[in-house]
């Protein structure tokens, strides 16, 4: 189980920090090579977008489930002193999780509809359809993820501050 | 009208319940949306803008010029950069805290981040403060407020999110705030004499190096020069010559930036394949974070705008036959008044959807604005009670109190208001670069 957990953790970060490191190389490269041979990668604003949607979407989830948004905690003082601070952060990750399902299902939709036109990137000629469906399926992912953030403060809040 | 100022009411009601701000601002902006057309409509809005979102070619400036940062503190270029400053001011009264005002500004002109500036420079150069004995009310306030240069000087993350939020031109945005970064040093070595002129045992002289070691350790800062070189130069065409001909865009910049930083920490044996990792890591987190919230602004702005929110404010002030300037008046006193309660992305992220709009239609330059912005921003950073620079400095030093910094920030918080009302008369100072660069 432990072993499963930290792949989990370890795979995110790892698929996210390549992309991020083949964006610099793919940028740095591009400048050199259209500088020095006057021969840019054409496909580099192609990659760079793709690379740009790995990099966010493979982490989001695990971002999630950290509890790792963007928030303010002007009132936690307050919120601890009345004893609601672990009621709102399981009402708070429910709800995130809640909200996330529709966009999910609808980036579905559009990736079909992309896919019936037979969209593909401009150099890379790469079908966006499965770039989409990636998106929508980490949309998805990071749905459950904060699901399952609630669910668990609700019923162990421990098992969190084990995080591996 | 009315419907998009409840729904930037409830917004704020959210975020202070907890709910991340990108949910906060997503969720209000789709049912707003919703309410004036229809749910598939609103649906498939929210959709479009997380697929176009993260594919978007200019938003790879921020994970790049994050990478930079943090590659530049792992080559320690902080230390150096403070040793050099400190043999040229360190011999003077208040000297150290005037070096790491100088040391701030030069790490700012290389990192993207004021927390990171503010986080960086506090290890570096307290324990030096501490050694000459300055009072830790000077000691940590100088770090605080010169921490808040990061987000001026260029390159700046704040800079390139209201670049992407309003459309201006990132490269013009960074050329904007330069001058008025310097503006901001010589402020606050000013406000470190004042400091110093009040209260000699504050921060006493420390030793005077002669010129040979002060040019010894000036040639120690040549990566950070090199390196601002290479960004800041390449983005306004200093290489645009033959037979190199290149002219970076931001995107590239931020790229050459990153790969410099990475091969100058590489080369110093300061990066080992863990180091790397973390940093790879925690640069797709941060970005994965502030992408999210970027969606969440969005989603609420098409909410604002098909509200007609900003057309109805530019409604009072015709009404009413306000000036502009009596406008921008109370658009800043509201910036600092949320300043004091809001974390500085937040408060960009929640305000620039209502206001630009507004401002631009009265006439003031969409860039100009950027930068009042982003100095109203930097005072919010260390503005009580939330001031968020304060409490970088309390976590890295531990034992000073935060109403003691507060104490200490006063004077570079009074310079602060100099400053703002000073680019307010003067907008040739932001506007100056931009137009000639």
């Amino acid at each position: 189980m432990q072993t499963v957990l930290k792949f989990l953790v370890a795979l995110p970060a790892a698929v996210a920090g390549t992309a991020l490191f083949a964006l610099m190389l793919v940028t740095f490269t591009d400048v050199m090579l259209r500088s020095i041979f006057n021969a840019p990668i054409q496909a580099g604003a192609d990659l760079t977008r793709l690379l740009m949607a790995v990099i966010v979407f493979s982490v989001l989830p695990l971002l999630s489930f950290r509890g790792g948004h963007i928030s303010v905690d002007l009132l936690d003082g307050v919120f601890a002193k009345l004893k609601i601070i672990r009621v709102l952060n399981i009402i708070v990750s429910l709800a995130c999780g809640a909200m996330l399902f529709w966009p999910a299902q609808r980036i579905w939709v559009l990736a079909e509809r992309s896919r019936s036109y037979g969209d593909v990137m401009e150099y890379l000629n790469a079908p966006v359809h499965v770039l989409i469906w990636f998106i929508s399926a980490l949309t998805l992912l990071t749905a459950l993820a904060l699901t399952a953030r609630g669910l668990i403060l609700a019923i162990r809040p421990g098992l969190l501050d084990s995080d591996p | 009208m009315i419907e998009g100022l409840v729904g930037f009411g409830v917004v704020l009601v959210l975020v202070l319940l907890r709910l991340p701000i990108a949910f906060a601002m997503g969720l209000v902006g789709m049912l707003g949306f919703m309410l004036e057309t229809n749910f598939r409509a609103a649906i498939s809005m929210v959709a479009r803008l997380i697929i176009d979102t993260s594919q978007n070619y200019t938003l790879s400036v921020v994970p790049l010029f994050i990478l930079m940062g943090l590659f530049v503190n792992k080559a320690g270029i902080s230390r150096e950069l403070y040793a050099a400053s400190n043999a040229f001011l360190g011999h003077l009264r208040g000297g150290l805290a005037m070096a790491t005002i100088l040391a701030c500004g030069g790490f700012a002109a290389i990192s993207g981040s004021s927390l990171a500036t503010a986080a960086t420079m506090s290890k570096v150069a307290m324990p030096e403060m501490r050694r000459y004995r300055y009072s830790d009310k000077l000691a940590t306030a100088s770090i605080a407020a010169g921490g808040t240069l990061g987000i001026l000087l260029p390159p700046s993350v704040i800079l390139v999110i209201y670049g992407l939020l309003t459309e201006t031109s990132v490269g013009k945005l960074f050329a904007a705030g330069i001058l008025p970064g310097l503006l901001g040093i010589l402020l606050y070595l000013a406000a470190v004499r004042f400091a110093v002129w009040r209260d000699p045992a504050a921060g006493p002289a420390g030793l005077k190096l002669p010129w040979s070691d002060r040019f010894k350790a000036l040639s120690q800062v040549w990566a950070v020069l090199l390196l601002f070189f290479l960004v800041i130069g390449g983005l306004y065409g200093v290489f645009d010559f033959h037979p190199l001909n290149i002219a970076f865009s931001p995107t590239e910049a931020a790229g050459m930036g990153a790969m410099g930083a990475f091969l100058i920490a590489l080369s110093r044996g300061r990066l080992t394949f863990a180091d790397t990792k973390e940093v790879l890591t925690e640069t797709a987190m941060t970005t994965a974070s502030l992408f999210a919230v970027l969606i969440g602004a969005w989603v609420f702005s098409n909410f604002v705008n098909i509200a007609g929110l900003p057309q109805g404010l530019l409604g009072l002030v015709t009404t009413y036959d306000l000036s502009p300037f009596m406008v921008m008046a109370a658009i800043l006193v509201i910036y600092i008044i949320l300043g004091c309660v809001f974390e500085s992305l937040s408060m960009l992220l929640l305000t620039v959807p209502v206001f630009f709009p507004l401002v631009t239609q009265l006439g003031f330059d969409a860039i100009w604005f950027g930068i009042i912005v982003v100095v109203v921003v930097e005072i919010s950073l260390i503005t009580p009670p939330v001031g968020l620079n304060v409490f970088v400095l309390k976590g890295v030093v531990g034992d000073v109190s935060t109403g003691t910094i507060f104490k200490g920030v006063t004077p570079f918080w009074i310079v602060d208001i100099i400053r703002l009302l000073i680019l307010l008369a003067v907008p040739g100072l932001v506007l100056f670069l931009p137009c000639h660069l």
